[in-house]
């Protein structure tokens, strides 16, 4: 199959490959997967507490070309946008950011899936040591 | 459980055969005239089978090449136009519902479609984490193992021969939730078969991964 030049620029050089420690309250992890197709994908965001704001994403993708690329551009997305900011990103523009072809958009959604994830886990996080330390303080 | 009704199209269509008018048996050929009805596409009636996931598939070859010869074209040359035209239908059933019956995953899908399972729409919600983790790390292990020196070769066939043992004990797995189904027609072994089934295809891709890996290293180097 013919991918896109911007599929294989992420592909050939992918933005922000790496891990991010799960266990800094700060980081919220992401763990997804598409059965159909085996790829699994895991996505990291690290988020400043005081602003919201996303500093650091990384991610690690086991997969096709497509999936390894919307991985890599969800990360060059996710940095700098607020948390609520990082919610809104749709798939539909990974797909047409990287001209993906109809039989490819399930990976673009395995991409949005992981950056819901990794939020989640984020404020899932957040919350439980909010009322661990309130409970501390007391 | 009975299944109280087959899907559109799925079981016979009608018992009156075409041809002679008389009741045709429900069968494929007319059990009055012996003419050719409308085929089922189902692929269990087409077989007549019972919908079963543990199959006998030396009987279902028997039935393959009985039907194949009983369908060949040379025996439709002058025959009716709709006997001409059923004739091309039920090939085209019996080619494709005997590959999809004589392999195990493909049979156990079908029924998971049948049944209402999407089996083409699943996304990671369906999937337990713990299996993506585990996926997960393995696929970094053989990562690491082949960004590795040729040390790593005997712990790549390690992680085949891993993979396969897993990929065995799946089927074993499968093996007992297909009798379980035959045996109870119960909805919600077919869900178990699913998520059985996916794990095994994750584990299919790591074999397939490391026979390839195995495969890079037995050639010259460049």
């Amino acid at each position: 199959m013919a991918y896109s030049n911007k599929v294989l620029d992420h592909y050939n050089n992918p933005r922000n490959v790496g891990a991010l420690d799960k266990h800094d309250p700060q980081v919220g992890t992401g763990m997804v997967g598409a059965p159909e197709c085996g790829d699994v994908m895991k996505l990291q965001v690290k988020v400043n507490p005081a602003t919201g704001i996303i500093e650091d994403a990384k991610f690690k993708t086991f997969g096709c070309g497509s999936a390894i690329a919307s991985s890599s551009l969800a990360t060059e997305m996710l940095k700098g946008k607020t948390v609520d900011e990082a919610l809104e990103i749709k798939n539909t523009v990974i797909v047409s950011e990287l001209a993906l072809p109809p039989v490819k958009i399930h990976c673009s959604v395995l991409a949005e899936d992981a950056i819901k994830a990794a939020i989640a886990d984020y404020k899932k996080k957040n919350s439980v040591g909010n009322h661990a330390a309130a409970q501390v303080a007391q | 459980m009975e299944h109280p009704s087959q899907p559109d199209g799925g079981g016979v269509q009608s018992a009156r055969c075409r041809q002679c008018g008389e009741s045709s048996g429900g069968e494929l050929f007319c059990a009055h005239c012996g003419s050719l009805q409308r085929p089922a596409t189902d692929y269990y009636v087409f077989f007549g089978l019972k919908r079963v996931l543990v199959l006998d598939t030396e009987d279902l070859q028997r039935k393959f090449y009985e039907l194949s010869r009983r369908l060949h074209p040379d025996r439709f040359t002058w025959k009716s136009a709709i006997e001409r035209q059923y004739s091309l239908e039920a090939t085209a059933i019996l080619n494709d519902g005997y590959r999809v019956l004589r392999d195990p995953l493909m049979r156990a899908e079908y029924v998971l479609k049948q049944e209402g399972f999407d089996i083409g729409e699943q996304r990671s919600k369906d999937v337990p984490p713990e299996l993506l983790e585990e996926v997960f790390d393995l696929n970094m292990a053989l990562e690491e193992l082949r960004l590795g020196d040729e040390e790593a070769h005997g712990q790549i066939e390690e992680a085949r021969n891993r993979f396969l043992a897993m990929r065995e004990s799946i089927d074993k797995e499968l093996e007992t939730l297909y009798r379980r189904f035959d045996d109870t027609q119960d909805r919600g072994v077919l869900q178990q078969v699913r998520t059985v089934l996916n794990r095994r295809r994750y584990v299919r891709n790591l074999v397939n991964e490391v026979e390839k890996e195995l495969a890079r290293e037995g050639q010259p180097a460049q």
